[in-house]
């Protein structure tokens, strides 16, 4: 069932979406009229220090950072999951399901703990591992059947949460807070900081995934039907799992493990536009991007206290794959 | 006559057990050749190595002069085009977008305007227009292997490998697929195909192959390859034959 639209719609949706954001927040004193006054002040209107002063912490230091980090999060997410399940054939799969998430999450938390390590380099290096480890684990005679691959990833993923508990645990508590906030998915730390060391990461990743987004069209149709049409699959799933797990671990690192939007939105994205990556991949960037900063808004305003993003979508996610399994048994037979 | 496909001493196995123990064979190009044999006397096999989908250690396998294994896989797919036994779609691809994937050696990132023709012609001939905007994985049996058919035709080789294309079609679709692919050997093309009736290589083929216990078997001398003691050899069941035209047909003995 796909209804699809035309891709040009979703790309109006980001910018409109993320100046409306901006009126959104707990701040009693940013309130919707303060936010235009402040906006009109950008354009060069006339106002007193004070207000300047207030604009640029909330606007400037709280609210404009947390919209551009969940776009940012919620586009690498959809797109990396979007890759993901093109090459594993298999419309179960997402970062957090292969181990990728938990790999990044414990490459992160080593980092965080240990204070040497690059904090990117070193979860894109464990996310690699995970992903790499769960379809090794899959592997059979036969090639890698959907369920093995879940799984297996299950399992490493169990392992390196294990491992992530285990820094926690070697941690001094000063550091523990820290990781332990970050671990559970959460954008509410968002700063410019953070959107400079994820930026590049998840910008190369988007943009290999957008060159070879065709391919993944062949890809997506077996090894023996793209080894025939002459393109050697090996090389070409390393081509996309590489900028997959660039951008879902560079995701993971600044907001942790933000559950089931790397599964859940690209089966919309495919429900919206269909399963043509041509058209996939770029609307997974502005879907998704544009998605979780709507559940973003949603959860850091409807509750008095805030509800953390990753809590919010995995109790909206868990139902969505509970539902695609029961589904699967049917389509996809004992594939 | 040229020689499109030879193979020389070709071993082949899975496990260590052998399959292929040393065959010989030559495909005349522009000929419609036949591959005939039982389940499990590695016909699959021999046209994966063919089409150079299966490294193997020992043995020839040339295309149109070329060794498959020195050739790069992009090469390759501009020689040969392969149709695979069975397809498991799991997204729902139109069928357009399926008989593109065809084109991938020559595509860098995205398909263009050439690669949508020859889409177009492929489904052209094989009476797919009407379905291009189908998802493929909604289709029968018999539209998805015409549509991987399209989809090798859209690669555009100059040599085609089926393995039992006719599986899954009616006798209309047969007959359709048959002469679509005796039109392309007109046309210059050469086409290996693997198929389970003895009467259809009859009727269509201009050479016919055995495959035996990993050998290529041809009739003692003396001895036609469509008479019924050679055909019983081959299958290993009895078997009797009815002359017709310069062939005979072939019926359960």
């Amino acid at each position: 069932m796909s209804l699809k639209l035309r891709p040009f719609w979703f790309y109006l949706i980001p910018l409109p979406l993320a100046l409306a954001a901006l009126f959104f927040g707990p701040s009693e004193q940013m309130g919707p009229d303060r936010v235009l006054s402040s906006m009109r002040l950008l354009f060069g209107g006339a106002a007193s220090a004070d207000e300047t002063t207030l604009a640029r912490s909330i606007l400037w230091e709280v609210r404009l950072p947390r919209i551009l980090l969940a776009f940012l999060v919620g586009a690498s997410l959809t797109i990396s999951g979007t890759a993901l399940q093109a090459l594993f054939r298999n419309p179960l799969v997402a970062p957090e399901i292969l181990g990728l998430s938990s790999g990044a999450a414990f490459g992160a938390a080593l980092a965080l703990s240990l204070g040497f390590l690059p904090l990117q380099a070193t979860a894109f290096a464990f996310g690699l591992l995970a992903v790499g480890l769960s379809y090794l684990l899959a592997r059979g005679r036969k090639g890698v059947s959907i369920l093995a691959l879940i799984l297996s990833g299950i399992i490493i993923s169990g392992i390196f949460t294990a491992a992530l508990t285990v820094v926690q645990f070697l941690t001094d508590p000063f550091k523990l807070q820290t990781i332990v906030h970050w671990t559970m998915g959460n954008l509410h730390n968002a700063n410019w900081d953070k959107i400079r060391s994820a930026v590049i990461p998840m910008a190369l990743g988007g943009i290999g995934l957008f060159l070879i987004r065709w391919r993944m069209n062949v890809i997506a149709l077996g090894d023996e039907e793209t080894r025939a049409v002459g393109l050697n699959p090996e090389r070409e799933k390393v081509w996309i799992l590489l900028p997959a797990a660039l951008a879902a671990s560079a995701a993971v690192a600044v907001a942790g493990i933000i559950g089931m939007v790397g599964l859940a939105f690209p089966h919309m994205v495919r429900m919206l536009v269909g399963p043509d990556n041509r058209k996939t991949v770029p609307v997974s960037l502005a879907f998704g991007g544009s998605f979780l900063l709507v559940v973003d808004t949603c959860s850091r305003t409807l509750a008095s206290f805030e509800i953390p993003i990753g809590i919010f979508t995995t109790l909206i996610g868990g139902p969505f794959f509970i539902y695609l399994l029961k589904k699967s048994r049917f389509t996809m037979g004992e594939e | 006559m040229t020689t499109a496909v030879q193979v020389e001493g070709l071993f082949f196995g899975y496990d260590q057990r052998p399959l292929l123990k040393g065959v010989n064979l030559e495909v005349p190009s522009g000929s419609l050749t036949v591959l005939l044999g039982k389940n499990g006397s590695g016909k699959s096999t021999l046209l994966r190595l063919m089409g150079g989908l299966l490294p193997f250690e020992k043995g020839r396998v040339s295309l149109l002069g070329k060794d498959v294994r020195r050739i790069s896989p992009s090469e390759r797919a501009g020689l040969v085009g392969f149709l695979p036994q069975f397809h498991h779609p799991v997204f729902p691809f139109t069928v357009e977008e399926v008989v593109l994937t065809g084109r991938a050696a020559q595509v860098f990132f995205l398909p263009g305007k050439k690669d949508r023709e020859k889409v177009r012609q492929a489904l052209e001939a094989l009476g797919l227009m009407d379905f291009r905007d189908r998802p493929y994985n909604e289709l029968s049996g018999g539209e998805r292997q015409l549509v991987m058919v399209a989809r090798v035709l859209a690669q555009d080789p100059r040599i085609i490998l089926l393995d039992e294309p006719l599986s899954h079609l009616d006798l209309a679709n047969q007959v359709r697929l048959l002469r679509l692919l005796k039109d392309l050997t007109a046309r210059g093309l050469t086409v290996l195909v693997v198929l389970h009736d003895p009467n259809t290589a009859v009727l269509y083929g201009d050479q016919v192959l055995f495959l035996k216990e990993g050998r290529i078997l041809s009739p003692e001398k003396g001895r036609g390859p469509w008479e019924a003691s050679f055909l019983s050899e081959v299958y290993d069941t009895p078997l009797i034959t009815l002359p017709f035209k310069d062939r005979c047909l072939v019926l359960p003995g």
